[in-house]
Order: C-alpha cells, then sequence, then structure tokens
C-alpha cells in the first residue's frame, strides 16, 4: 500500500494519525463557530485562549456560554461517540472477519438501546432520582444489552471459525426488528419523559449532550477504546483466521471475549448517551483500509480519529443544514452510510464470483 | 524431538486415533500417508495442539503439550494450514510480518528478509496477498509460517504442514517442498501430511502410514513402501517400478493392474 514511499512504517503510521489528528482539530473549530447562533473564527479563538488563561478583549459573554456550555460539550461528545463507533466496527470486522459487520447492523446498538430503554421503565421515578444512577446505570445497562446481542449474532452466524456473511446480516436484521419492536411498544405503555422519542432511539440525537454526561463518555468509550488500540497484534492475527491465531500463539477466547465486551461497552454507552447512529463504524473502517492499508496497528487509531470527524461534520450539517431545526444525525449518517453499504455488496459479490 | 505416545481420540465413543506413536526428529521430514479418513487430519490437530487427546501424550522436546502455553507452544512448533484466507488486504509483506513472534523485535528485519528469500516471495512484497496466485499465496504463507520459528534457539523446532500441496501444480508442489528441504540445516523437524507417494518417496526422510487411526508402518521409504501394504493401505492396487535414470522407488496405481491384482487375489481365495 505503501509503495514508492520511502519511509519506514513507524513514520508513515505518525504522519497518517498527525493528519487526521489535525483534520479533526480544524472541523472542531468550525464547528464551534457554525450554527443557529453564529460565533466569529476570531471569537472562538477568542473564548478557547481565555480559558488557557490568555486574556483578550472583546469576549461576549453569551457566546462564551453557548460555545463552552453547549456547543463543547457537544461535540466532544460527538468525538467520543463517532471514535468509538470507529474503532468498535473496526475491531468487530476484524473479529468476525468480515468487512460488512456494523454494530448498527448486526443488533449490538439496537440491543443496547432496548436495554437502556427497559433499565428507565424498570427504575420507576427516575426522572428525578439520583443522577448517579442515570449516568451510570444506563450506560451499563445498555453495555449488557449489546454485550449480550453481539454475543448472540457471534454464536448464531458462526460455522466452523468463520462467520457467514448472509446469516450474519440475517441475524442482525432480525433482532433489529425485535428490539426496534421492543423499543416502540415500552415506549407506547410507559409515558415518561425520561424514555425520550423513538426518533432519539432509532436515529440519534446529539442535542442532549452536556459536561454531564463527559465522566461517563471519556471513562467509558475513551478507556475502552484505548484498550482497543492495544490488541492490534490480536486482530491481526485473527484475520488470517481464528485455528492460524491460536497457531501462532494467541489465547484465541480469551481474546474475542475481550474484544466483544470493550467493543460492546463502547457501542452501548455510545447508544445510552446518544441513541442509535448508524453505519459510521461501516464506512470509517473501510475508508481507513482503503487509503492506508489493513494493518490494525494504523486501522485502529485512525478508524477512532475518523469515526470523531465524521460524526462531527454529520453532527454540524444536522445542526445546521434546516437551522434553527435539527435533523436527527442518523438520518445523515445513513444518507451516507446505506448508499455504501450496497457498494459494499457488489464489490465483494464481484470478489466472490 | 517432537514425540506422541500411545494417542487415542474419540468422537462419540468412536475411536479416530487409536494408540498411535509417532516422532519427528530436528532436521528431518518425516511425511504421513493415508487414504482419506483414516484419522491423519485427527493426528494433526492433536499433534498441532488444537485438540487434545483422549489418552496418550504429546511431547516437544521432553515437554508435554499440555503444559505449554499458547504462546510457549507457538515459539516451538508453527503450522501450515491447507489453505489459508485473509479477510482484509494486506500486502504480501505485512501476511509475512503477522508471523513474526512476539518478542522479535531484534532481528525481525534480517529474518524477514530471510525467509521471503527462501520461499521466493520478495518480488512479491507489495502486492496484496488477495491478488496473488494460488502457488504464490501458499509461498507467502510459507514464509509467514516461517518466520514464528526462524529465529535459532537453543531448542530445535518443528513445522507441521497439512496437505500444503493439495491445489498446486506439479511445479509448486516441487518448489513447496524444496524449501522444506532446505530447513534441516536450521534445526527445524518437518512433519508434513501428504497425498501425493511419489512427492513423498522423493522428499521425506521418514513416512509414517496411517490406516484406520493406527500407524499402520513408518520408517524409511524403502522400509515402508512395499506392493502388499500400500495396496492394503489404500485399498486400490499399487505397483512400485524404480525410475531408470533416477533409481528412485516410482509408484503406479494405474488400472490395467488393477484388474489383474483382483484376479490373483481371487485366485488366491
Amino acid at each position: 500500500m505503501i509503495a514508492g514511499l520511502s519511509i519506514s512504517k513507524d513514520s508513515y503510521q505518525a504522519l497518517v494519525l498527525s493528519a487526521l489528528g489535525i483534520a479533526l482539530i480544524l472541523i472542531m473549530l468550525l464547528s464551534l463557530s457554525l450554527g443557529a447562533y453564529a460565533i466569529p473564527f476570531s471569537s472562538v479563538l477568542a473564548i478557547l485562549g481565555e480559558q488557557f488563561g490568555l486574556s483578550l478583549e472583546g469576549v461576549d459573554r453569551s457566546a462564551a456560554n453557548v460555545l463552552l456550555q453547549i456547543r463543547l460539550p457537544r461535540i466532544i461528545i460527538a468525538l467520543l461517540i463517532g471514535g468509538g463507533l470507529g474503532i468498535a466496527g473496526a475491531a468487530l470486522q476484524g473479529l468476525f472477519r468480515n468487512p460488512l459487520v456494523e454494530p448498527g447492523l448486526i443488533g449490538v446498538s439496537s440491543g443496547s438501546a432496548l436495554f437502556a430503554v427497559v433499565f428507565i421503565v424498570l427504575i420507576p421515578g427516575l426522572a428525578g432520582s439520583s443522577n448517579l444512577i442515570q449516568n451510570l446505570g444506563m450506560p451499563l445497562f445498555a453495555f449488557l444489552g449489546g454485550l449480550t446481542h453481539v454475543w448472540a449474532v457471534y454464536q448464531l452466524a458462526r460455522t466452523q471459525g468463520r462467520t457467514d456473511t448472509a446469516t450474519l446480516i440475517l441475524a442482525g436484521v432480525a433482532i433489529n426488528a425485535l428490539a426496534g419492536a421492543l423499543i416502540g411498544l415500552t415506549l407506547f405503555f410507559a409515558d415518561d419523559s425520561a424514555l425520550r422519542s423513538f426518533t432519539f432511539w432509532s436515529l440519534g440525537d446529539l442535542g442532549a449532550s452536556s459536561w454531564s454526561k463527559f465522566p461517563v463518555a471519556i471513562s467509558l468509550i475513551g478507556i475502552p477504546s484505548i484498550m482497543l488500540m492495544l490488541e492490534y497484534r490480536n486482530l491481526n492475527a485473527l484475520s488470517l483466521g481464528e485455528r492460524e491465531a491460536f497457531h501462532m500463539g494467541i489465547s484465541v477466547q480469551r481474546v474475542k471475549i475481550k474484544i466483544l465486551i470493550l467493543s460492546a461497552l463502547i457501542v452501548g454507552v455510545g447508544v445510552s448517551l446518544a441513541g442509535m447512529i448508524g453505519f459510521v463504524g461501516l464506512v470509517v473502517p473501510h475508508l481507513i483500509r482503503i487509503g492506508f492499508g489493513a494493518n490494525h496497528r494504523l486501522v485502529l487509531p485512525a478508524s477512532f480519529l475518523l469515526g470523531a470527524i465524521l460524526l462531527n461534520v454529520a453532527d454540524l450539517m444536522a445542526r445546521t443544514v434546516v437551522s434553527p431545526a435539527e435533523l436527527p444525525i442518523g438520518v445523515l449518517t445513513a444518507l451516507i452510510g446505506a448508499p455504501f453499504f450496497i457498494y459494499l455488496i457488489f464489490k465483494l459479490n464481484k470478489i466472490n464470483s | 524431538m517432537l514425540q506422541a505416545e500411545d494417542i487415542h481420540f474419540c468422537i462419540r465413543q468412536r475411536p479416530i486415533v487409536k494408540k498411535a506413536s509417532i516422532s519427528v526428529n530436528p532436521g528431518e521430514i518425516l511425511a504421513v500417508l493415508g487414504p482419506n479418513g483414516a484419522g491423519k487430519s485427527t493426528l494433526f490437530k492433536i499433534l498441532a495442539g488444537e485438540i487434545s487427546c483422549t489418552r496418550g501424550q504429546v511431547d516437544y522436546n521432553g515437554q508435554n503439550l499440555r503444559a505449554l502455553k499458547t504462546q510457549q507452544l507457538a515459539s516451538v512448533r508453527a503450522v501450515m494450514p491447507q489453505h489459508s484466507t485473509v479477510s482484509f488486504p494486506f500486502t504480501a509483506r505485512e501476511v509475512v510480518e503477522l508471523g513474526l513472534p512476539k518478542d522479535s523485535k531484534k532481528n525481525s528485519e534480517k529474518n524477514i528478509r530471510e525467509v521471503m528469500e527462501l520461499t521466493k516471495v520478495v518480488h512479491l512484497e507489495d502486492r496484496l496477498y488477495q491478488q496473488l496466485s494460488g502457488g504464490e499465496k501458499q509461498r507467502v504463507q510459507l514464509a509467514r509460517v516461517l518466520i514464528q520459528i526462524w529465529e535459532k534457539k537453543p531448542f530445535p523446532r518443528y513445522l507441521l504442514l497439512d496437505e500444503p500441496t493439495s491445489s498446486l501444480d506439479i511445479s509448486q508442489q516441487h518448489i513447496v517442498l524444496d524449501i522444506l528441504k532446505k530447513l534441516k540445516s536450521q534445526n527445524i523437524g518437518v512433519l508434513i501430511v501428504l497425498h501425493d507417494l511419489n512427492l513423498a518417496a522423493h522428499y521425506a526422510d521418514r513416512i509414517a502410514i496411517v490406516k484406520d487411526g493406527l500407524i499402520a508402518g513408518v520408517g524409511k521409504v524403502e522400509e515402508v513402501y512395499s506392493e502388499s501394504l500400500l495396496s492394503e493401505v489404500f485399498d486400490h492396487p499399487i505397483r512400485l517400478v524404480k525410475d531408470q535414470e533416477t533409481q528412485q522407488i516410482l509408484v503406479s496405481s494405474n488400472s490395467a493392474f488393477h484388474s489383474e491384482l483382483k484376479i490373483s487375489k481371487q485366485a488366491q481365495a
């Protein structure tokens, strides 16, 4: 993939990651500036500079409030959720040895959403109750839902150490339909404002992001993402097959469980914070592999960065296209992702035939 | 030495491998032959550590297989499966690098170079694995497997290959087996499951013949290859002839002879 370039693998990796990192920072700055309440770019820099102790004149307090209390947490949560979806997609594709795997398609997201909704119904009077339960209990419950579903799909679709694409997608379709129906049913009967809307769960919404969600997001998405990045060697070996990975000295069962748990945690917590956002986990690892090769040492961190970029771009569009109203963010990711998915099916059919 | 003693394996009370004993010495090629369903694959999996035997034991250099951690085992033996698929667009060189042991930082560049030269895949290094021909893929896989045990160690290492040539044309088959011959100087013992009796006779130092989960014969080619044993094991009349030029044993299984033997068998009865 890097033929013709006479630089070492390490510096190539550093180059790709810093380019993505810079792109992410730029899109975040742009995102801070644009929106229903436009803040000029110079003010954005001034307000941010003030936070780091640089005192600059002419900082508008209301602009600073919008930026620091509304936009910044939203952008950072979007960074973590998008990055998490990207890296979880990459890891799950590696584990299933199947490039069509995506947390949304195979039912991890809807499993998480279902469990999150059920959690709210099971714990009555939650709306006003302790923040700890809501802030920590729901994400963890959503994680359990995601884990249950990903485990079920994994067992269903695996035959002789490989996953069959058709079974995988069909299992995902079935689980998505069932979880969707159960979510709808729960929402219909439980008239609780804490449940939010069906749109929130099925198409996602970053609008509820605030600093209060940040600790959960950074610890239950950020840290697991870093832990997944360290699994690159195992995921590389697994792309040869489970038998081969075992021959190469990898404790396959342990590695599989670890990757499933970390991915389900990232996706589940993301869903509990912002609902189901589809296709990020599908598109991102693909673009990275097409552009920079298949080595998971690069694919995993790069997928995190590109996922963060993509979700911030999508969120920026969701906020600005029909401003002052907002589009559900899942609409945008699906608009990009679904055609891409169809293209992938075509491409894989061509390879297989 | 890789040594399996009295190993036994059952699936649902039905014995697949019974009291099989087999050993591979460092620096030799042992070919395992036998008809389909003889238990070769099961025996292979037991030796590779994928499944454990119901009875008996397998030792690598005197250490019981069960006592070895997955990673320790990987430093003593490498396994080449029949054919491997790679699910993502790795380049040939990246596939080879996948086989690098975890603790090898120092000589990895030199080792990669050496195995890729030995398996003649250097010129393919930047090509995508998925786009290589069958023979090229197999050689890249061989390089990937070899790198795992290439580093010289104070103990001998072993390479197990499960019909690595089954989908290759004649010249590719010889290329692969020629590579294996060169491993002798590396203190590596090779166990290879083969279907082609001539290929085995040509390259193996010793041959083990498996039939119905038992080792029906083991030894040097001239000790094991007899018309009666081979015909019996493969349930097909087999004739041995000598190549006029090389004086090597050639195995013939043509059907003209088939009817003749059937008749003589009936006559004996």
